[in-house]
């Protein structure tokens, strides 16, 4: 499998802002979506979406656990479908934005290799106020797990890896 | 004769090891449903019986469930074979 860093940077710009002085510049909101076989930097992800319009930052950090019904886990893989799980991705941000009134909003997913306690995902929003950013966030996450294209393999220490499926996934119902 | 294209079919995770291959082109008619698709794949890979109730298509990148749904396919298109999904 080949795995690579894959960026994309668009800027939407949904709030125009009125220039109160001569010194503020209008601030354009980001989408940024980032697929990576790196490890993640809560860091590098939360410093993405730091807007000075803003007095909120909400993070979500998904992390690999160490077991699954009883089985040891030592590392989980992932692939992407990834042309559409980044449109899917996109799609996201745009309805966060209808439903709430965030800045900026950064989504980094890794991909390959995932070691236990390492973060596979991590999603950044700015928001002016705490409400907004707190909500999307967790909207954000369950949408994610809901229709972007991406699997993770289990491997675990006793028996045969496993294709784990999300709950959340709308089109196949659990066993 | 109905007329035909050459679509590019991508299969990811579960389905990917069912078939043993990423991807592939295969010649199908350029009006056909969902659920015709589907059998065209099945026949290709007899193993993918197994992951039938489970999966889900993206044609063009647009998910497009196993059903009665007419596609109007163009040669060059793209349809991914997506099991359930477990991102995040």
């Amino acid at each position: 499998m080949l795995l690579f860093e894959f960026g994309i940077y668009s800027e939407n710009n949904r709030l125009p802002l009125k220039v109160k002085d001569m010194n503020e510049v209008e601030e354009k909101s980001k989408d940024i979506i980032k697929f990576t076989s790196e490890k993640l930097s809560v860091d590098e992800v939360s410093q993405l979406v730091i807007s000075p319009l803003c007095g909120a930052i909400s993070l979500f950090v998904g992390t690999t656990r160490n077991n699954f019904e009883g089985k040891k886990v030592i590392s989980l893989e992932y692939e992407a479908y990834l042309p559409m799980a980044e449109n899917e991705i996109r799609k996201i941000c745009s309805d966060m934005r209808q439903k709430w009134p965030v800045r900026h909003i950064a989504v980094f997913h890794r991909l390959g290799l995932v070691p236990v306690t390492e973060a596979s995902v991590i999603i950044a929003v700015s928001s002016a106020h705490r409400a907004a950013s707190l909500e999307a966030v967790s909207y954000a996450i369950d949408a994610l797990k809901a229709r972007v294209p991406i699997w993770k393999k289990e491997m675990y220490e006793e028996s045969s890896s496993s294709w784990k499926r999300n709950k959340e996934c709308f089109w196949a119902t659990s066993d | 004769m109905v007329p035909r294209c050459q679509v590019e079919v991508l299969y990811f995770a579960k389905s990917a090891e069912i078939a043993g291959i990423r991807s592939e082109t295969i010649s199908v008619p350029q009006e056909i449903k969902a659920l015709q698709l589907w059998n065209e794949i099945e026949t290709r890979h007899p193993g993918l019986a197994d992951v039938r109730n489970q999966v889900i298509f993206a044609v063009r990148q647009e998910y497009v469930e196993l059903g009665d749904q007419l596609l109007l396919l163009q040669s060059g298109d793209e349809i991914a074979v997506i099991p359930p999904i477990s991102g995040g």
